[in-house]
């Protein structure tokens, strides 16, 4: 008997695989995605992440969804390869929702950790061979300690437990600087920090990244574009729609000169 | 010797024999539409007998444990690999029944040689629209019955039907869930009694000179002598209550309901088996 209510075991068993490592043909620019972010604040944890995913100096979309929600307590925002990353957090739904099911009881918040890290190993020969390197952030409710957490991750599948914040993708160095000064040197730390504020830190945060990266979105008013931002407390996953986004854009993010 | 074709019929109908007898202990299960969704109910002992099985499904049993928990285990593995492979939205209870499980429970059963599944399932289906709603229930022969609105799984069919008229003849419009879940409970009674009244025939034929005429159409006890029937039950189990939610935020929408919920749920006549 194998491991109980292992759903990623079974789909092994019908012959699926994961991370498939394939050469990159010379000259074939793979498809990337960019600036996420996620910090502890006074309810929870905020996640958040641009919407631009490129290909070399082409933006291939504006409107991706790097801040995925993978049940009612978690969430993975990625950096990398979005092929692999979506079919990563395919995979952990239906895993989730399958242990769940079969054992009637929820996975735990470091089982749920262990199986992210066991994808991104099984991933290796291809993140190593070029295709499919993804770099995500894990952030959650860990119901049973009513704490929020953040985990981030190399491409190997090391798991790192983030403090206070974590950042991933090519926009990440710009704001990780940032986020050190703020939470350091500011007026108050970014655990202490209201909702609202939070999301304009946030908001403020992604705009910097775009500033000094091309493969990131930031925000573009005139197509009405704002970042996915996801707050996760004990009462689930919430996403900030866009009319919240939108005011906070323009009284608190916006400089005119 | 079942290879003659007669032996083989006569194997199968002390199959048929062998397997009513199992059901007689067990309790019914009862599944209804409401306003809001489809609500399952039972009154357990030990196990649980209502499961999520995924997004949109739900299943109740009756039966053996263990074989309920296979046929369980097998659903959820083909309505996850479905969902993954595919779509969540081409997980449909009737694709997992009909070419699914009730194959497998009819072969079980006419394999004389082997173990049949002791097993009675309702699987109900949420649709994206209340008319898409689905009811499915499968017999321990493997035969399945698609219905809306209502279903039941009882130890005999004469309890399903009396069961079923119950639940048709009280049920003229939408209900809320509250209404449903006393509905139901009722109807729970009904075939639950309906066990009881067997049980006591079977003892009454043993004893030449009673007459059994009559128990069997005995008229429908009142709404109140059905809820003391179920409290009077329930004591000392467990009532089991479980809604597939259409308004339910995110994609399962199966949830069981807790003692809180059903606290505030039950007829005041049941509150104070919620509360030990």
């Amino acid at each position: 008997m194998g491991m109980q209510g292992d759903f990623y075991q079974l789909l092994k068993e019908q012959g699926y695989t994961f991370g498939v490592p394939t050469t990159v043909e010379t000259g074939h620019v793979l498809t990337n995605a960019t600036t996420i972010l996620a910090f502890k604040y006074r309810d929870g944890v905020l996640v958040a992440g641009d919407r631009r995913a490129t290909a070399g100096n082409m933006v291939m979309y504006d409107r991706t969804d790097k801040v995925l929600e993978i049940d009612r307590h978690s969430v993975m925002a990625i950096a990398g390869v979005p092929a692999t990353a979506y079919e990563m957090v395919r995979v952990l739904d239906h895993s989730f929702k399958y242990y769940r099911r079969t054992q009637l009881q929820e996975l735990s918040f470091d089982g749920k950790l262990r199986a992210v890290s066991k994808l991104l190993k099984e991933n290796v020969p291809a993140a190593l061979a070029g295709t499919g390197a993804v770099v995500p952030v894990f952030a959650g409710y860990d119901m049973e300690q009513g704490s929020a957490k953040i985990y981030f991750y190399d491409i190997l599948g090391a798991e790192f437990e983030a403090v206070e914040y974590a950042v991933s993708g090519s926009g990440s160095p710009t704001i990780r600087g940032i986020l050190h000064y703020l939470n350091t040197w500011g007026e108050q730390p970014l655990s202490a920090l209201p909702e609202e504020q939070a999301m304009v830190q946030a908001l403020r945060l992604l705009t910097s990244a775009a500033e000094f990266d091309s493969a990131t979105g930031g925000v573009n008013r005139e197509a009405s574009l704002y970042p996915v931002i996801k707050l996760i407390t004990g009462a689930g996953v919430q996403t900030v729609p866009d009319a919240t986004m939108k005011p906070l854009y323009e009284s608190q993010v916006v400089r005119y000169v | 010797m079942y290879e003659e074709p007669y032996r083989w019929v006569e194997a199968v109908g002390n199959r048929r024999q062998y397997l009513d007898e199992q059901f007689k202990q067990g309790s019914p299960v009862v599944a209804l539409s409401y306003d809001g969704g489809i609500l399952l109910t039972t009154v357990s002992k030990g196990t649980p007998k209502l499961y999520e099985i995924y997004d949109r499904l739900a299943l109740g049993g009756m039966g053996h444990p263990t074989d309920l928990e296979k046929l369980r285990f097998s659903l959820l593995e083909m309505a996850h690999v479905e969902g993954f492979n595919r779509s969540p939205s081409d997980v449909t209870g009737s694709r997992l029944v009909k070419y699914g499980i009730a194959p497998v429970i009819k072969q079980a059963f006419e394999e004389v040689y082997k173990a049949p599944f002791i097993v009675r399932i309702v699987v109900a289906e949420l649709g994206q629209k209340p008319e898409k709603d689905a009811l499915l229930t499968i017999n321990y022969d493997g035969t399945f019955e698609e219905t809306t609105g209502r279903a039941v799984l009882a130890a005999t069919s004469a309890a399903q039907t009396k069961m079923m008229s119950y639940l048709k003849e009280q049920q003229p419009a939408p209900l809320s869930l509250e209404q449903a879940l006393d509905l139901a409970l009722r109807a729970w009674a009904i075939g639950s009694l309906a066990h009881q009244q067997d049980e006591a025939d079977q003892q009454a034929e043993a004893k030449p000179q009673t007459s059994n005429a009559g128990s069997s159409a005995a008229a429908i006890p009142s709404s109140d002598t059905l809820i003391a029937h179920v409290r009077s039950i329930a004591g000392e189990r467990t009532i089991e209550c479980a809604i597939l939610e259409r308004q339910a935020p995110g994609s399962s929408k199966y949830r069981s309901l807790k003692q809180v919920d059903l606290s505030r749920l039950l007829p005041a006549a049941l509150q104070s088996v919620v509360a030990n």
